[in-house]
């Protein structure tokens, strides 16, 4: 008996030395998203919306070249040389932005720095599952207070890239996913994304719409957040005048706007179908809305911090 | 002559005579009897007696030929269905009904099946009124970013608002959510971002 538990210790002991903590695993994958050349087909998730898309990763001339193309639907594509990233859209002219991310398949602090989320995220490991025909390690990020969502990640056990992703909310439900299909680990940079880097790509675009904002600040903001923009521009699609706060714990994001009250009233909380939330609160004849896919009392609690600095 | 008549009565129970024999055996009434005793041998035999035992079978069935009027003969119809105008013409009535009731039944499956799927649809579209899906794509005039399209869960209407300001409304909060999925996209230049983009969808209304 005592040689038969003696046995497993020795089997099991090594197999543990060798694992790593949650937290290296996810140093490893942002490391391998920058790294590692490849061909991912993912599928993403979304309140009934499926896209399937194609991403592919690589290195050209020592450069940092990536590709995504949204397959379904009107041309949706995005190309990202080093920091600049070009959208390729159906009808419009493309357009060039400084960004050391392509926005829009994993949350770009995947590919960053993962200390940052630790203030606001304890990593778990959890068990081990098969996807897109790999053996996948699962982490769990679990939020630290109630003002985020958890999500989960399955990182491929060769190269640690990530296999899938879920965004839930407290009861479990699934608010976004993103699952990779096929993952295909290439030697040499795709052919695509050699003719992408020699391709010339229009210029950045100024942002010439961000006019410093006033000095909006707050006297709370959940563990983790941070202002990361403030400024004053129009609303892209009702033209109205609004100061705008930008806030991320580096997963979650939330905006916060200033605005003159409509004529209608807005609703006071409303839950979009894929988590995005919208709290509003009228201050005499001032509206503050926040918008962002965290629980509502976190959008709430936001808003009645805002306070104004004067500006020294 | 009782041993051979028992003989080819048995022989015609098997259906091992010919025609001219079988006729011989109906004229034959006294051994109508054995005809009947052998057939319930059988049917004893392989196990196919029925529940209830009409015993003198063929003299009822020549009872209500007799009783039969003339005039419904032909309708009285197929010589297959001749068995099963066993009893009476009570009976023989049921035969007709019988299969316009199956038809009957068929149809009110079918129908059930119709009405299933037509209130199942019903409930389906108005569970899916009661949660619209308010797709907008408004694409701004000027910007550095393209626009993105939101899906949004019901709109939270508190004060029973008319319809026009309800849109208004809807428009108002479309705008806030579309803002903040195009400046992810601007920020993202600064900094990290959350992954809320959206793909375009065609306005539905």
């Amino acid at each position: 008996m005592r040689f038969i538990l003696l046995a497993l210790v020795a089997l099991v002991l090594p197999a543990h030395a060798e694992d790593l903590s949650a937290k290296a695993w996810l140093e490893n994958m942002s490391r391998a998203l920058n790294q590692e050349q490849f061909k991912m087909s993912v599928i993403h998730l979304q309140a009934d919306h499926i896209r399937p898309m194609v991403y592919l990763h690589g290195k050209v001339n020592g450069q940092e070249v990536a590709f995504l193309e949204h397959l379904n639907g009107p041309t949706k594509n995005a190309v990202r040389i080093g920091n600049t990233v070009t959208f390729i859209e159906h009808d419009q002219p493309a357009i060039s932005i400084n960004a050391d991310r392509i926005q829009g398949l994993w949350p770009a602090i995947f590919a960053g720095n993962i200390a940052e989320l630790e203030s606001g995220y304890q990593f778990v490991l959890g068990g081990r599952s098969r996807i897109a025909g790999r053996p996948g390690q699962l982490i769990r990020f679990i939020p630290t207070d109630a003002h985020r969502y958890p999500l989960q990640v399955w990182l491929d056990m060769d190269t640690f890239l990530p296999l899938r992703y879920e965004l839930l909310t407290d009861e479990k439900e699934l608010l976004e996913q993103i699952m990779v299909v096929e993952l295909i680990v290439l030697q040499e940079p795709a052919a695509l994304l050699v003719e992408a880097a020699k391709q010339e790509w229009p210029p950045v675009v100024n942002q010439l719409d961000r006019h410093d904002g006033q000095n909006w600040n707050f006297s709370w903001l959940p563990q983790g957040y941070r202002i990361v923009a403030r400024d004053h521009h129009r609303l892209m699609g009702s033209q109205e005048a609004v100061e705008y706060v930008a806030l991320t714990d580096g997963i979650a994001s939330i905006s916060v706007y200033v605005g003159r009250a409509g004529s209608v009233p807005m609703p006071e909380e409303l839950m979009t179908r894929n988590g995005l939330g919208l709290v509003t609160e009228k201050v005499g004849n001032a509206e503050v809305v926040a918008v962002g896919r965290v629980p509502m009392a976190t959008l709430s609690r936001i808003i009645r911090s805002l306070t104004l600095d004067n500006p020294s | 002559m009782e041993k051979t008549g028992q003989e080819w009565v048995s022989a015609s129970v098997d259906g091992e005579t010919n025609r001219q024999t079988l006729a011989e055996l109906a004229a034959d009434t006294g051994s109508h009897a054995t005809w009947q005793r052998y057939h319930l041998i059988g049917d004893a035999m392989r196990d196919e007696l029925p529940q209830a035992m009409p015993l003198d079978l063929s003299s009822r069935i020549a009872a209500a030929l007799e009783l039969e009027p003339t005039v419904l003969a032909p309708k009285a119809a197929s010589a297959s269905m001749a068995a099963d105008a066993s009893s009476d013409a009570a009976s023989q009535k049921s035969a007709v009904v019988v299969p316009f009731m199956r038809q009957l039944g068929q149809y009110g499956i079918a129908a059930a099946v119709a009405l299933i799927a037509v209130v199942g649809v019903q409930n389906y579209q108005t569970a899916d009124e009661t949660q619209p899906l308010p797709v907008l794509n408004t694409r701004p005039l000027v910007g550095t970013a393209t626009p993105v399209s939101l899906q949004t869960g019901p709109v939270v209407n508190q004060n029973q608002a008319s319809n026009e300001q309800l849109l208004e409304q809807r428009r108002r909060i479309n705008a806030y959510l579309q803002d903040h999925m195009l400046q992810q996209r601007l920020n993202s230049g600064v900094v990290v971002d959350d992954n809320t983009e959206e793909t375009l969808i065609p306005v539905k209304r």
